[in-house]
């Protein structure tokens, strides 16, 4: 009778055991694995933008139009050589000799560099086609040229303003036309 | 009596006869069974594919695909299907789509949940985030709801320090591989 029991008692262990087992393999929960692997290629790089310089408005800082962006427009107005004309009140104006007028304005140009270990970096400048006769188109002084980059500045600062000036020289004898120029700025990494 | 003998004989012979013909015509059929068994088991398995908005991932449909954003900068041109959403002083960020489909058989289950976690830590300078969610070497839940059979796309992006190598930013120029490892859990 005993034998019997202890018998009957196996049969219902190996009974609730294997309902564990069952109920254990019902509760864990399906699942799946992958991989994504990724690759890239970091860059250094630098980019050049136009701000408008804080003194934006006031004589000698006409807005820019595009501000923010590497290409921008710049109005001057017009002007003539007598009588000191110039519509825009944002420009500088002024007789450079008895024969030759200036009108100016200045900007910001900000380049910015990222994942690189230069330290500063050079700027260039270049007209898109060469002036009338007696017109010139100058940055800084500097008179520039269609046929290649005129060197400005050897050593400035990332993510400073540097503040540029655009000049253009007339002569009186220039006959009445629009003056226009693309003028293209070139920054590279020291 | 020879010729009871003989007629004995006869009835014999054509009995003996009749009964070959009938083996014969038995064994031109057989019968037989096939105990078919099939355990139809339940499961779930996760691939990746291509979404039409990010780039093309290697070895596409599988549980193993790559995906290569090329040659990434802060500035310059960036391949086909990535894109840069954001710029700072700090940082940039670029980004492409990818689609995760996960397939169940035999299960009840209607949704499942998406982990995933990087495989080693991150490189210097690198952040990577699956759906606005930075990932580390530790599980992090993308989804709990995911609709199985389907393509879900999902937003990779990379977070790249523009400080300098060697002063907190990635190393240039060379290739950076890692790998997110993804589980899909059946809800």
């Amino acid at each position: 009778m005993s034998c019997n029991f202890k018998f009957g008692g196996m049969k219902a262990l190996l009974a609730i055991g294997g309902l564990l087992c069952v109920l254990a393999s019902n509760a864990t929960a399906q699942s799946s694995s992958g991989q994504l692997t990724i690759t890239m290629n970091v860059q250094s790089s630098i980019t050049l933008v136009f701000q408008n310089n804080p003194s934006v408005g006031t004589p000698g800082f006409c807005p820019l139009t595009n501000g923010g962006t590497n290409n921008v427009g710049l109005d001057m107005g017009t002007a003539a050589f007598p009588g000191n004309f110039h519509t825009a009140t944002c420009v500088n104006y002024t007789h450079l000799t008895a024969a030759d007028y200036q009108v100016s304005s200045a900007f910001d140009v900000v380049v910015t560099k990222a994942n690189s270990s230069s330290p500063n970096y050079r700027l260039a400048a270049q007209i898109s086609t060469p002036p009338p006769a007696n017109v010139k188109w100058l940055l800084n002084n500097v008179t520039l040229t269609n046929t290649g980059f005129t060197a400005l500045d050897a050593a400035d600062a990332f993510g400073a303003r540097i503040t540029k000036t655009l000049q253009v020289q007339v002569k009186n004898t220039v006959a009445a036309q629009v003056l226009q120029e693309t003028i293209t700025f070139l920054a590279t990494a020291n | 009596m020879l010729k009871k003998y003989i007629s004995i004989m006869r009835g014999a012979a054509l009995a003996a006869l009749l009964m070959c013909g009938a083996s014969l015509a038995a064994q031109t059929t057989a019968t037989g069974v096939i105990n078919g068994t099939l355990v139809n088991k339940n499961g779930i398995s996760i691939q990746f594919d291509t979404d039409p908005a990010g780039v093309t991932l290697g070895a596409a449909g599988t549980s193993a695909a790559t995906a290569n954003f090329g040659t990434v900068s802060a500035f310059g041109p960036l391949a086909a299907g990535v894109t840069r959403p954001s710029v700072t002083a700090a940082n940039f960020t670029v980004r492409t789509f990818f689609d995760v489909q996960v397939i169940q058989g035999g299960l009840t289950s209607t949704t499942y949940t998406l982990t995933a976690n990087l495989a080693a830590a991150a490189p210097t300078g690198l952040n990577y985030k699956v759906d606005a969610i930075t990932l580390t070497t530790a599980l992090q839940t993308i989804q709990i709801n995911g609709a199985y059979h389907t393509d879900i796309a999902h937003n990779l992006d990379l977070v790249i320090l523009t400080a300098a190598p060697g002063a907190g930013g990635p190393a240039v120029n060379t290739p950076i591989t890692t790998t997110i490892n993804f589980t899909a859990t059946a809800n």
